[in-house]
């Protein structure tokens, strides 16, 4: 069964890696979906965030913002290439997510929930107000193309709608990557332990608020490293990428893929950059048939759509147990009778 | 000294319209544990129908305005059953059903009347009232008093009827509230529609004074939910308080800071609070939490 699902994920891998390939003249598609890789990273961190330790930041693209424009700043300004960039703007949000974690992770559920709220606004505000820093509503434009990678004869040029595509890609792998190790360590389980019981888990020795303050810096940390590739994908760091608005869409695309799960981010973002793509045929009333959708998942796919889809399969599961051992289920009961 | 008096004035009729706003919000939070992100677009609803009573049928602000409240409580009742009452513990799901709320209602909004902001002309907004040196529209009083009659009114409601006092029974102990005989149900969609008529009656008084847009209740909705964690998430005066604090601290705020800075004020002040109080100006500690 392992090998099984470790098999999927290398030819879901592989065909990922492929589609730039399979469609050449296609740029318009492989460009949306970069931008959907784009935004799945700040996704998969506020997945980490609420996902596995049950915090839900509604403000969470006030740090990939603060990522975004100190990659921004350091590539246009100080000529740096896109590695360091993205790692300084790692360091720089995780920073920004320590200094706000400290006050507002002491504060409880909805308190907390509506806090982060505000963090949002009041970053979003700097960012569109500080002129000589952040370049105020105009932003800042003119971030440049990382410089083409040479492997041995082969060229991987970023100024392609491909080449950027498998750097996205890449860097989306990477954050699931680390995602996967968190989720599987003695780190990852004491978070869980704090998601579902906050009492419990202190009573166990687990020190809550400093688990907590490490999963919002490293949460931080993710949603940095996706706003550094936004900005070269986008060329621009603008205050609107990163307001109020982006940051309920990256909640909504976490909360509809399936919160917890490692690809219900992924699921989400597609749903959300994509599915209003293709729901251009109904031309005004896209955002109207989308906005129904939301509401039906909500009231009939409470665990997000992978989670339905894991409560539908293990239900089948449950079914097909209970037809092989007749007299465990109520079928097997009534036939007797 | 002027200036501050101006703000003073300005800042009470804003927190006004985010008191009645938050009173809403606070409402079905207390009875429900429903925080609906969708109260804003409610707002907003509640203007343009008050503005389409007003403009093509009867000409008369006070019925437009009884109006919008009485198709807005309709459309509430319509939440409740349809969706809210399915969503009751589980935030993560009543944001998500919020969202789709807000686009379902903005979009559709500017599918009938286009995306720009239309104005709604009543006496009260034209005709101007002198305090000493400063002059203000009829319209501040209006808002001021009319919210401060509806607080009384529902607290007369809530404290001295049956009804009411079903509601805060309901609020404090749902099982209790049920052994005695309350039907839960009919005091949650109650609770509902008394909530978004009194959003529709909030957007119904400032959309004349500023213009009515699709966009009109996206910062109120912050402001309402600051007001309701300021004001200790539940309590009914804490709200109302949280609401009239909000509305004059930013309206102080523009005298200081550049007016742009005035929507973070209110959210560091909020913060800022919270460090002390980390329930809230009236808010207890909740059984079973540190």
């Amino acid at each position: 069964m392992t090998s099984l699902k470790g098999l999927a994920l290398l030819a879901a891998v592989i065909g990922a890696a492929c589609v730039p390939v399979l469609l050449p003249d296609q740029p318009y598609v492989v460009n949306t979906l970069t931008l959907t890789l784009c935004t799945v990273i700040p996704a998969i961190g506020l997945n980490l965030l609420y996902g596995q330790a049950g915090l839900l930041s509604l403000g969470h693209m006030a740090f990939t913002g603060i990522g975004g424009y100190t990659a921004a700043l350091l590539m246009k300004g100080a000529g740096w290439a896109l590695p360091e960039a993205m790692l300084a703007a790692a360091i720089v949000a995780g920073f920004a997510g320590f200094l706000v974690g400290i006050p507002c992770l002491r504060l409880r559920s909805h308190f907390f929930v509506i806090v982060t709220l505000g963090v949002g606004m009041i970053v979003y505000t700097f960012f569109n107000n500080l002129d000589g820093i952040t370049g105020g509503a105009q932003g800042l434009p003119g971030v440049p193309r990382p410089r083409p990678l040479t492997i041995g004869d082969f060229t991987i040029e970023f100024r392609t709608p491909r080449g950027f595509y498998w750097l996205a890609l890449l860097t989306t792998l990477g954050t699931l990557l680390v995602q996967w190790l968190i989720a599987r360590s003695p780190f990852g389980f004491s978070l869980s332990a704090i998601r579902q019981d906050e009492t419990m888990a202190a009573s166990r020795g687990v020190d809550v608020f400093a688990h907590k303050l490490a999963a919002f810096v490293i949460a931080s940390a993710i949603a940095g490293v996706g706003g550094a590739l936004s900005v070269t994908f986008l060329r621009v760091a603008a205050p609107t990428m990163f307001d109020l608005h982006a940051s309920m869409n990256i909640v909504a695309i976490v909360l509809v893929g399936g919160p917890g799960y490692l690809a219900g981010p992924i699921l989400g973002g597609f749903i959300f950059i994509a599915l209003p793509e293709f729901l251009r045929v109904a031309a005004e009333f896209r955002l109207i048939i989308f906005g129904f959708v939301l509401v039906f998942i909500a009231l009939f796919a409470n665990r997000g759509l992978i989670g339905l889809a894991d409560s539908l399969l293990s239900k089948m599961k449950r079914d097909r147990v209970a037809d092989e051992q007749p007299g465990a289920s109520p079928h097997a009961v009534k036939s007797e009778g | 000294m002027l200036a501050f008096a101006e703000q003073g004035m300005n800042g009470l009729m804003m927190g006004a319209i985010y008191a009645l706003f938050a009173l809403g919000m606070v409402l079905i939070y207390g009875v429900m544990h429903v925080l609906n992100f969708s109260h804003g677009v409610l707002f907003m609803a509640g203007a343009y129908v008050c503005q389409v009573i007003f403009a093509q049928l009867t000409g008369n602000y006070f019925v437009a305005i009884l109006g919008s409240m009485l198709v807005l409580a309709l459309v509430g009742c319509l939440l409740e059953k349809g969706i809210f009452q399915h969503l009751r513990g589980s935030l993560s799901m009543q944001i998500v059903a919020s969202m789709g709320l807000i686009m379902i209602v903005q979009n559709g909004i500017i599918y009938f009347f286009g995306p720009l902001a239309l104005h709604m002309r009543v006496e009260t907004v034209e005709s101007k009232i002198r305090l000493g040196p400063l002059s203000f529209t009829a319209q501040h009083f209006v808002i001021i008093g009319v919210t401060l009659v509806a607080v009384v009114a529902l607290d007369l409601f809530l404290r001295h009827t049956r009804l009411g006092t079903a509601l805060r029974a309901t609020s404090q102990n749902l099982e209790a509230a049920r052994v005695v005989g309350i039907n839960p149900d009919s005091i949650f969609l109650m609770t509902f529609a008394l909530a978004t008529a009194l959003a529709a009656l909030a957007g119904a008084l400032l959309g004349p004074l500023f213009l009515i847009s699709p966009a009109m209740g996206d910062l109120p909705l912050l402001k309402g939910l600051t007001a309701i964690v300021l004001g200790g998430m539940g309590s009914v005066p804490g709200a109302i308080i949280g609401g009239f604090v909000i509305g004059i601290l930013e309206a102080q705020a523009t005298l200081v800071l550049p007016t742009d800075y005035r929507d973070a004020v209110v959210f560091a002040a909020l913060i800022g609070i919270l460090l002390f109080r980390p329930y809230g100006l009236f808010g207890k500690r909740e059984r079973g939490e540190p």
